[in-house]
C-alpha cells in the first residue's frame, strides 16, 4: 500500500475531484432543463475516470486502466442514446 | 524525478476537473455550461492518463492511453453538439 508518489498529494486530489464529484451531482439534481442533467452525467462520468485512475497510480496496478476504456465507450454511447431518445420523442 | 511529473501531472488535471464542475455549477445558460465542462473536462482527463502512462512507463499502458485520449478527443465534441441540438428541438416547440 505504500505508494511512491507521496501520499498527501494523492489524497488532495481525491479531494478535488470529490469536490467536483458533488458539484456535478447538485447541478444534476437541479437543472433545470433536461439538457443541463445530461450534461453533468457526462461530467458524471469523466469524474469517475479520474478517479480510478488515480486509485491505479495509489495501489500501483496497471490492470485498473481497462475500466477506464469501458467507461469511456460507455459515457458517449449513452449520452448520444439519450439526445437522439429526446430529440426524436417531440 | 518521474513521479514528480507525476503528481503534477496529476494535481493539474484535477484542478482543470474542478474548475469545470465549479462552471458547470455557477454558469447561468446552457451553452456556456457546456462550454465549461466539455473543454475543461477533456484537458484534465488528458492531464491525467499522460500521468498515468508516465508513472507505469509500460507499452501495454501507452498504447491504451493514446487509444482513450484519441477517442475522448473524438467523440467529446459529438456529444456535446448532440446535447445542443436537443436543446434546441425543446425550445422550438
Amino acid at each position: 500500500m505504500e505508494s511512491t508518489i507521496s501520499t498527501i498529494a494523492l489524497y488532495l486530489i481525491f479531494a478535488m475531484l470529490l469536490l467536483a464529484f458533488v458539484l456535478a451531482f447538485i447541478r444534476m439534481l437541479k437543472g433545470p432543463d433536461i439538457s443541463d442533467r445530461i450534461a453533468a452525467m457526462d461530467l458524471i462520468a469523466s469524474v469517475t475516470m479520474a478517479f480510478i485512475l488515480s486509485y491505479s497510480v495509489l495501489v500501483e496496478k496497471a490492470i485498473y486502466f481497462d475500466i477506464v476504456i469501458v467507461i469511456s465507450l460507455i459515457s458517449f454511447i449513452s449520452t448520444v442514446a439519450v439526445s437522439t431518445y429526446l430529440k426524436q420523442k417531440k | 524525478m518521474t513521479t514528480l511529473i507525476t503528481a503534477l501531472l496529476f494535481l493539474l488535471g484535477a484542478f482543470f476537473i474542478l474548475v469545470s464542475a465549479i462552471g458547470l455549477v455557477r454558469f447561468p445558460d446552457l451553452y456556456t455550461r457546456m462550454h465549461a465542462t466539455t473543454k475543461a473536462t477533456s484537458f484534465g482527463i488528458l492531464l491525467i492518463i499522460l500521468g498515468t502512462a508516465l508513472y507505469f512507463n509500460s507499452n501495454v499502458v501507452w498504447i491504451k492511453s493514446v487509444l482513450v485520449i484519441i477517442f475522448i478527443y473524438l467523440t467529446t465534441p459529438l456529444a456535446s453538439h448532440s446535447i445542443a441540438q436537443t436543446k434546441k428541438n425543446h425550445r422550438k416547440d
